[in-house]
């Protein structure tokens, strides 16, 4: 069976200075993830998590590597079809455009109507309202579809962690541009990185 | 088969999806919430289910008619009415006047509508009817102005049921308003049930939960649950929330 999602020997490198070019900034990715799940994303701010984002739908190009969606190269869908395939949920409006330097004629259809791989980038999440309880069976009925569901959540309160250990069978761990897979929460937060990521919200009781 | 229904509504601009996917049936008789979170796509909904967007793939139909980027002003005339300002009433009119103004015949007519119905029997008796049946009679000669609160709260049903619609649409209608404001348009809107089929967009959870027969909540350009207020108040997170807390309490 073709996997839902291969990330093969993915990086993006951002460089800056001329004539010679220093990177300032490098993201490799190696995983695959074989069936439909919903996995958590965390990572601290600017370690690359909507970058990854950006690259698994194909709005981003990769220096170096290719996404695979049901065998699928995002890269080589057409640049109006890829929200067929993978969808981002941005956090905001101040979605980042970039150029494609290939011609859509060369380009491949989609061949679907609805994406196959959705992902979520810090959606509001607040206690206040109960949209949280609508948003995470919505996420649960993707993947009774058979749909890959990412979560890319900052914890920066108790019932973030909660949220994501209720909901997310897998987890990424992304810090300056490396990308960790973890099975479950469990191995998650007995990652040295990860609980000196979390600090106190890992030992804090819930208010 | 419901009244109104929406299949698969899917919607972008550029390379922006609004509405992902989107399915809605709307139950005659029956007040219908649509929710949702600022930015989840609730207006561009709302402007897709009334004709003044047509949807990319997707599908509209009013009592089984497809109404599909049909414009506006036709799907007003099949008996669908958007309300944006269901409280206003015009202080310096009689109370027959003003539900002479909102009758479709009267619309027709343009600016001078009134002013050329001052002879139109058939619209007097039609107004006359409307306020007799929201318990206004003997009250059509008064200013609006000069009207007890609850007198003006009667007009207002009167002015909206003036306009005849089979489906009205209402869009934000606690915007702007305060606590007792609002509990005044939920009474207002149970009031108008009777005698229409009204689908309200709203991001006010606890005004919906109050006057729904059924919800839909959109987030994201999809239906992200649907249920009736009971139904979604069960959700755990909804049971934490402040709305949770109201409703439990």
């Amino acid at each position: 069976m073709t996997a839902m999602l291969s990330v093969e020997h993915l990086t993006k490198t951002y460089a800056t200075g001329f004539p010679s070019r220093k990177p300032t900034f490098t993201l490799a990715a190696d995983f695959t993830i074989e069936e439909p799940a919903i996995v958590g994303l965390m990572g601290p701010n600017g370690s690359g998590k909507t970058t990854l984002f950006e690259l698994i739908t194909g709005s981003n190009a990769p220096t170096s590597g290719r996404v695979l969606v049901q065998g699928r190269d995002i890269h080589r869908i057409r640049t109006d079809e890829r929200d067929r395939l993978a969808i981002h949920y941005h956090q905001s409006y101040q979605v980042r455009h970039f150029r494609s330097l290939t011609p859509n004629f060369m380009l491949e259809k989609a061949g679907s109507d609805y994406p196959i791989v959705h992902l979520f980038d810090e959606p509001q999440f607040n206690t206040q309202d109960g949209y949280i309880g609508f948003m995470l069976d919505f996420f649960r009925k993707l993947r009774a579809q058979g749909r890959l569901v990412f979560l890319c959540v900052h914890p920066n309160e108790r019932f973030h962690l909660e949220i994501l250990q209720e909901i997310c069978e897998r987890f990424i761990f992304v810090q300056t541009g490396s990308v960790t897979p973890m099975p479950d929460y469990a191995s998650l937060i007995a990652h040295p990185p990860v609980q000196a990521y979390l600090g106190d919200l890992l030992t804090e009781r819930a208010a | 088969m419901a009244l109104f229904e929406a299949t698969h509504l899917h919607k972008r601009f550029g390379d922006q999806v609004v509405l992902e996917d989107i399915s809605l049936a709307f139950e005659e008789g029956q007040v219908s919430g649509i929710m949702g979170p600022n930015g989840a796509g609730k207006t561009t909904c709302f402007n897709v289910l009334t004709g003044r967007y047509k949807p990319d793939r997707g599908r509209v139909t009013f009592d089984g008619e497809d109404i599909t980027g049909v414009a506006p002003h036709r799907i007003v005339a099949k008996g669908i009415s958007r309300s944006f300002q269901i409280m206003t009433l015009f202080d310096e009119f009689t109370a027959l006047d003003n539900v002479v103004m909102a009758l479709p015949s009267t619309r027709r007519r343009g600016f001078d509508g009134l002013h050329a119905l001052d002879g139109d029997s058939a619209a007097q008796d039609r107004a006359a009817e409307i306020m007799g049946r929201v318990g206004l009679k003997g009250r059509e000669g008064v200013n609006a102005k000069s009207l007890s609160y609850g007198e003006r709260r009667a007009l207002e049903i009167g002015v909206a049921l003036a306009t005849e619609p089979r489906l009205l649409f209402v869009d934000e209608p606690t915007a702007g308003l305060g606590t007792e404001a609002t509990a005044r348009l939920t009474d207002l809107m149970r009031e108008l049930k009777r005698y229409t089929t009204i689908v309200v967009i709203e991001h006010d959870m606890r005004f919906l939960f109050a006057l729904a027969d059924k919800i839909s909540v959109i987030h994201w350009g999809q239906v992200i649950a649907q249920g009736t207020p009971d139904e979604l108040r069960a959700n755990r997170w909804v049971r934490r929330s402040n709305i949770g807390e109201l409703a439990n309490a």
